[in-house]
Formats: C-alpha cells, sequence, structure tokens
C-alpha cells in the first residue's frame, strides 16, 4: 500500500544537529529578519548589511562541495526543510534571499557538469550570492507546472529559446540565469543563458508579497544559446518533475515558517485585545479560528516533514509533494486571512505585520523555485 | 529522526489488516446496514480466528517485536485499515469496547485483572447531559457494603452485547464533577436492565442502547479506581475528573483512525467507480490542467493526509510517554471533520452511484458522521485545543 521501504519507525524527534541548526536560525530569524522586513519591502531589496548577515550563515557554501570552494556538507532534505521553516519565520521575502542564492547552488551541484561546476560554483566563494538567477515561474496560467513558458527547439548546434519567465529574484545583480524550457516533445531541461546574450530582456516587476527582494521578468526573443549550455551538457536529461516536487517542498517548507509566525502573533494579541469587558478569545468565534491555525499548521508540518523523508528515502515523492503543495497553497492563505480577521481594522495597517504576512502567503502555491530542498 | 513513515513491519500489519477488512468485513458490509441490531455472527468467527492465531503464537508477532514501544501507532494502524473495511462492524467486533480502556486507565490492579479480559461497554451521556458530562444526574449511594446506582444513561455502544459496563454516576451532585466517578456493573445485575435500541443514520451494525439503573446494587469493589472519599481541595478535585476525562486522551487517537479508514476507503472506492469512465489522476498539475475531479479528490487526499499524520503522532505521543491532550483533539478535529467531508463529497462526485445503495459510498456517508461527534465533537475538540493553545482555562474559555 505504501510505495516506500524502510526498517526505521514512525519517528518526529530531531537530530541534535538538526535542534542546533534550528535554534540557531530560529533565534537570527526572530533578532535580524523580523525587524528588517518592513524597511526591505520599503526599499524592494535587503540592505547590504542585512545581505551580510545572511551570507555569514554560509548556508549557501554549506553545499557547494569542497572542490568548488564550499563545505560539501551533503544536507537531508528534512534538514533543509527545517532550516526553510525556521527563516521564513522571520520573513519570507527574506527567508528567500538565502533560500534562493542556496537552491541555484544546489541546481548547479546537483546538475551541472564539471565545467559548469566550476564556472558557475567557484564566484559563491568568492562573495558573490545572486550571481545565478534562477528563472522558472512561467507567466502562463493555463500552462502545466511540469512544462516551461519558454519553448526551446535545436538549431544544429544551437538551441533557441523563445518565451518569457517571471519571478526572477536578483535579476540586475545575475550574470547568467538557469531558464526552464520545454522542447515539441514536452521534454524540459535548464538552460543556463547569459544575461548578455541578444534577444534577452529584463523588466523590474512588482507582485502584491515578497516585495522585499527585487523580483523581474526576462523575455527571451529567440535567444540563441549553444547546445552544451543546457545544465549537464547537451545530452543531460534532468527530471524536470521531481526539481519542481522539491521546490514545492520547499515552498511549502517556507510558508508553514510565516503560518506559525501569524499563530504566535494572533495568540498574545487575542488574549489581550478587551472587547465587551473581556478578551475576545474567551469567545468561541475567535477561540476556534486560532484552534485551526494551530491544528492546519501541525498538519502541514508534518505533510513537509514527510515529502521530504520520502525525498530522503530515494523514494517516489512526486504524489506526497504534490499533496503537500495542494494543502500549503490552501491553508497558508487561510491562515493568512484568519491572521489579519483576528486583529480587526488593525490587521489591515502597517501597524502590524499580519498584512504583510497576508500579501506573502499569497504566493505559497503560485511562486514555483523560491526555495528547495 | 524526523520520519513519518511507516516501518516495513507496520506496513505488513497494515496489509493483513486490510486483507481482513476486505474480505470479511466488506462482503457483509450491506447486510448489517440493513439487518440493525442483528449481531453480526461472522465477527465472532473473525474474533475466533484472531484468538486461534494468537494461541499459535502468529498474530501477536508484529507487536512484541517492537517491545510494545510502538503499541498505539500499532493499533491505529490497525483500526484504520479494519474501519476502511466498516466502521459499524469494526465497532461491533465482540470482545473490546471504550469500557475496557477505561479500566486499564482508572482501574487498579484487582480491577484490571478481574475484568480487563471481559468485553465492557461505556455509559457517560445522559438526555440532559452530553459533552458537558459533569452534569451527569446518574447517582450512586453507599449503602452498607454495595453501591446503589439510579439513573438512566443513552448512546451506550455495545450496550446491550457487551458482558459489563462502566457506568459514570456522581456521589454527590451538587458537588460538581469532583464528585464523579465510574462503577463497574455486570450485566444481569438485578435493576440494570436495556429498554431501547437506538435506531441510527448509520453504523447500524453496532449497537446503540439505552440503560436503566432502577436501585441496582453492586458491590463496593466496583467502584473503579476505589476512591470513595470526595476532594474538597479545588486542585485535587480537578486532577480526579481530569484523570478520567485523560481516558479520552488515549481513546481519540483511535477514533480519529476510525474517520482516517473511512475517508480513504470512500476515497478509494470513488477512484475505482471514476476509472470504469475512464479517469485518471493528475496529481501537481495547475487548475488549467486538471478537471474538476481531479482536483476535488486531490484537495481530499491532501487533507486526508494531513489528518492521517496528526493522528498517527498523537499514538506516537502515547507510545513515547508525551503528554498528547492538545495533539489528540487536533487529530480527532481534524480526522472527524474530514472524514465527514470526503464521504459526502465523493457520494457527490459519483453522483447517482454513490447516491446509490448499490455501492457503498452512500452508507460511508451516513457511517462517517458519527466519527465527528462522539468521543468528543469537533466543537469540544477545537474548545480543547483553542485552551492549550491560548493558555485558558474551562471558566475563561467556555
Amino acid at each position: 500500500m505504501q510505495d516506500y521501504k524502510t526498517e526505521n519507525s514512525f519517528d518526529l524527534t530531531l537530530t541534535e544537529d538538526q535542534q542546533m541548526t534550528w535554534d540557531m536560525l530560529k533565534k537570527f530569524s526572530e533578532s535580524e529578519l523580523r525587524p528588517a522586513a518592513r524597511e526591505a519591502e520599503s526599499n524592494g531589496s535587503p540592505s547590504v548589511d542585512l545581505l551580510k548577515k545572511l551570507q555569514a550563515l554560509e548556508l549557501v557554501s554549506l553545499i557547494i562541495p569542497e572542490a568548488y570552494g564550499g563545505m560539501g556538507l551533503e544536507q537531508d532534505a528534512v534538514s533543509h526543510a527545517l532550516s526553510l521553516e525556521a527563516l521564513a519565520y522571520g520573513d519570507l521575502s527574506l527567508a528567500m534571499a538565502t533560500s534562493l542564492p542556496i537552491l541555484a547552488a544546489k541546481t548547479i551541484a546537483e546538475h551541472g557538469n564539471e565545467a559548469q561546476k566550476k564556472q558557475y560554483l567557484e564566484p559563491y566563494g568568492s562573495g558573490s550570492m545572486f550571481h545565478v538567477g534562477l528563472a522558472i515561474n512561467n507567466t502562463t496560467a493555463m500552462g502545466s507546472p511540469f512544462e516551461s513558458s519558454v519553448a526551446c527547439s535545436q538549431e544544429g548546434d544551437a538551441v533557441i529559446l523563445s518565451g518569457s519567465k517571471t519571478g526572477v529574484a536578483f535579476a540586475e545583480d545575475a550574470s547568467i540565469f538557469i531558464v526552464s524550457a520545454t522542447n515539441a516533445e514536452g521534454e524540459s531541461a535548464l538552460y543556463c543563458v547569459d544575461k548578455d546574450t541578444g534577444g534577452l530582456s529584463v523588466e523590474k516587476k512588482e507582485f502584491m508579497g515578497i516585495k522585499g527582494i527585487p523580483l523581474f521578468a526576462i523575455t527571451l526573443d529567440a535567444c540563441k544559446v549553444q547546445a552544451s549550455d543546457k545544465l549537464g551538457g547537451k545530452d543531460a536529461k534532468i527530471n524536470y518533475q521531481s526539481f519542481i516536487d522539491s521546490s514545492r517542498i520547499g515552498m511549502s517548507a517556507l510558508g508553514l515558517g510565516v503560518c506559525q509566525a501569524v499563530l504566535d502573533y494572533v495568540v498574545p494579541y487575542t488574549n489581550e485585545r478587551v472587547a465587551f469587558d473581556e478578551p475576545i478569545s474567551n469567545r468561541q468565534s475567535v477561540a476556534f479560528l486560532v484552534a485551526d491555525m494551530a491544528i492546519e499548521i501541525e498538519a502541514l508540518r508534518l505533510m513537509v516533514y514527510k515529502a521530504a523523508a520520502l525525498k530522503d528515502l530515494g523514494a517516489d515523492f512526486h504524489k506526497q509533494a504534490s499533496l503537500t503543495h495542494r494543502f500549503a497553497a490552501q491553508h497558508c492563505m487561510k491562515i493568512g486571512t484568519d491572521g489579519v480577521q483576528l486583529l480587526g481594522g488593525h490587521g489591515f495597517t502597517h501597524e502590524h505585520p499580519v498584512e504583510l504576512w497576508y500579501r506573502n502567503l499569497r504566493a505559497i502555491g503560485i511562486f514555483e523555485a523560491g526555495a528547495g530542498v | 529522526m524526523i520520519h513519518p513513515l511507516l516501518s516495513n513491519k507496520l506496513q505488513k500489519t497494515q496489509e493483513t489488516m486490510r486483507m481482513a477488512a476486505e474480505f470479511i468485513l466488506r462482503p457483509i458490509s450491506r447486510k448489517y446496514d440493513k439487518a440493525e441490531h442483528e449481531p453480526p455472527v461472522e465477527m465472532e468467527q473473525l474474533n475466533q480466528a484472531a484468538a486461534a492465531q494468537k494461541e499459535a503464537g502468529v498474530g501477536d508477532d508484529s507487536v512484541k517485536s517492537m517491545d510494545l514501544k510502538g503499541k498505539n501507532v500499532w493499533a491505529v494502524i490497525s483500526l484504520e485499515q479494519m474501519c476502511w473495511g466498516d466502521v459499524g462492524l469494526f465497532l461491533a467486533r465482540p470482545g473490546t469496547g471504550l469500557g475496557n480502556a477505561a479500566i486499564m486507565a482508572v482501574g487498579n490492579p484487582e480491577q484490571k485483572s478481574q475484568w480487563g479480559k471481559r468485553w465492557a461497554s461505556m455509559a457517560i451521556t445522559e438526555a440532559a447531559a452530553g459533552s458537558d458530562s459533569k452534569n451527569i444526574a446518574t447517582t450512586a449511594v453507599l449503602d452498607g457494603d454495595e453501591w446503589v446506582i439510579n439513573g438512566e444513561k443513552i448512546y451506550v455502544t455495545d450496550g446491550d452485547r457487551s458482558d459489563c459496563v462502566v457506568v459514570w454516576a456522581t456521589l454527590n451532585k451538587a458537588m460538581g464533577k469532583t464528585a464523579i466517578r465510574s462503577f463497574l456493573v455486570e450485566k444481569g445485575t438485578p435493576g440494570f436492565s436495556v429498554p431501547r435500541l437506538e435506531k441510527k443514520l448509520g453504523i447500524r451494525a453496532s449497537d446503540t442502547a439505552t440503560l436503566m439503573f432502577d436501585n441496582c446494587r453492586i458491590p463496593r469493589a466496583n467502584l473503579l479506581g476505589g476512591k470513595e472519599e470526595i476532594e474538597t481541595d479545588q486542585d485535587a478535585a480537578k486532577k480526579s475528573f481530569g484523570g478520567a476525562m485523560q481516558t479520552f486522551d488515549n481513546t481519540r487517537p483511535m477514533v480519529a483512525g476510525m474517520a482516517i479508514g473511512l475517508g480513504q476507503a470512500a476515497l478509494d472506492m470513488t477512484r475505482e467507480l471514476l476509472s470504469l469512465e475512464g479517469y485518471e489522476d493528475a496529481y501537481g498539475q495547475s487548475p488549467g490542467h486538471q478537471t474538476a475531479i481531479q482536483c476535488e479528490l486531490e484537495m481530499l487526499e491532501a487533507e486526508l493526509e494531513a489528518a492521517r499524520l496528526l493522528v498517527y503522532k498523537s499514538a506516537w505521543m502515547m507510545d513515547n510517554k508525551m503528554p498528547n491532550s492538545k495533539e489528540a483533539s487536533m487529530g480527532k478535529a481534524k480526522a472527524g471533520r474530514i472524514g465527514n467531508r470526503i464521504s459526502l463529497k465523493c457520494v457527490e462526485i459519483c453522483s447517482m452511484a454513490g447516491f446509490s445503495e448499490d455501492h457503498l459510498l452512500e452508507k460511508f456517508s451516513r457511517d462517517s458522521k458519527i466519527l465527528d461527534i462522539f468521543e468528543g465533537t469537533q466543537q469540544i475538540q477545537q474548545l480543547i485545543v483553542a485552551r492549550q493553545v491560548l493558555g485558558k482555562s474551562s471558566k475563561d474559555l467556555k
């Protein structure tokens, strides 16, 4: 009935390492990210100072192989998910300022060939965070997430890329983009596209949320790249569905962190806010919203853990990743909207972070490849 | 290690239980839905087969080898599969009732050894006291070396068929929940009668009885836990009633597991019916690439899986001796409402085939309702979770 095999029993205990990382990142998230969230939003980008602090966490170099200047510590998907939750607890945009370079580096480390790894991974060691831009989000609403809104076709030794991508973070800092593209046969691949390639244009975009990092759309107007620019080399085949699935677990873990922040904010608020001579949380209509929030958050956490654990096991995790993603899309937004509701008019203003979380939580289930596990 | 997955051994248990559910319960599912109040004799055979297996040292292996550490997760997984077969029949299986859980939770060692193996039902609810069990009016008065029980209990699962019943009664109504105790009353005790069986929306295979106690005299030793004095100290009093309520922390994951099994059954049957008309799943696709049914079924399955993990977690916490009151209620709240929503939605998705008694979908949708009611309604579970999350007493959050 299950399509995995394991000798280990059901368990939910964090390893010592996981607990240590969790404690450290949660603290960082509360003391550094949460207070910086509004400023990053209004500037459209984290401050230089904060970016330095994010880099000092060394989460990116952690996963880069030693041969390319990193620490080469292979992290399991569960540990990744835990880190993402802890970071997003502070702020989603700022968490993504870290999770995006991790995902880019991880994608290159996992799928790149020798030359690509050398070329694109080594700069991370010399202080760059955003020289690789991930261009994965489709501009189409009706398309399949497992196919790209950029088409590719072979022309001799060259490949022509046509279409557009959006939600590309830090595109101005990037020198290359990893662009997903799908051919006429429906096979998808990732291409390393130089920013200076003819036909490629970058345009700043604004979205309702994730405003703490700069986001762009890129258009590829018959961009000509070499077949060898395919990540992994010209004959490489990547499992694009599995790439999206991993990213979806990551995005769900980020959503989870934001939801936990909402819950931890509304509990003291509803306990302190007095109406009709008693705390509003003394009323079931308020208290039950909070209870349901707590229930769905715990459920989402277990869904994320399970999807990540299946990936770590090497089992097929497509179904669990899909279910987790659907669950996150549904419940993160419900929690986001209830968070504002519980604060009433106060929740609608910038005086409280719930309206920011509301806007950011709308990205969960929509934004692909903002984080991976 | 975070590993919310089932070991190969547990998967084996799961498969065995599923087979039993499929080949023993399913074939008689409709029969006892129609023949309400008729004891399902086939269940007795199932029990005998299980007992024989146990005797031969076969069936229990998986539990023994887990040195009982994982026995609650094991139990949830097993009953989930049995309830995939049929919830009503599962509840009607002779031998164990909710009363047994109470005996094991609050009984003293002598009581456990005397009655632990008997089939015990549990009588709490009264016409005027449902979820607010502290308002029960059934009385127990000590007269010499006997307790005299008076009152009427309703909605007692297995109330007619069980060997004995655990009855909640008050020693002094004026003293509220402090004075509530549970008593073991044997079938056939003079003054104890079963005047009525309910006709119900679902779980018709399981008998639901009204019990009358009219000057019913039972031995003094039948007071479970043996505590005859009533605490006047508030804290001690709270603790004593809390102790009785703790039974529920142990049984809620089990009832929640039933809802999971039923929800899975409804989803499986829906897919089976739809596949005859060419249906295939499309996990993870965008709405533009899914039919409404694919989209709906994926969401329902996501909800079910989420509920399942909550329930497994609450059982895992029991196995590891962690206090699980909040988690047990979370699991029960989620599983209860989702089991009900899924089964009703599946009827709708399958249209007239869902509504028809030719299939079991309509039955699942009737059976599922009780799982969001008994062992604490949806609203009671939300109340428990809310109080814990918000740090409130029952006085503040009513």
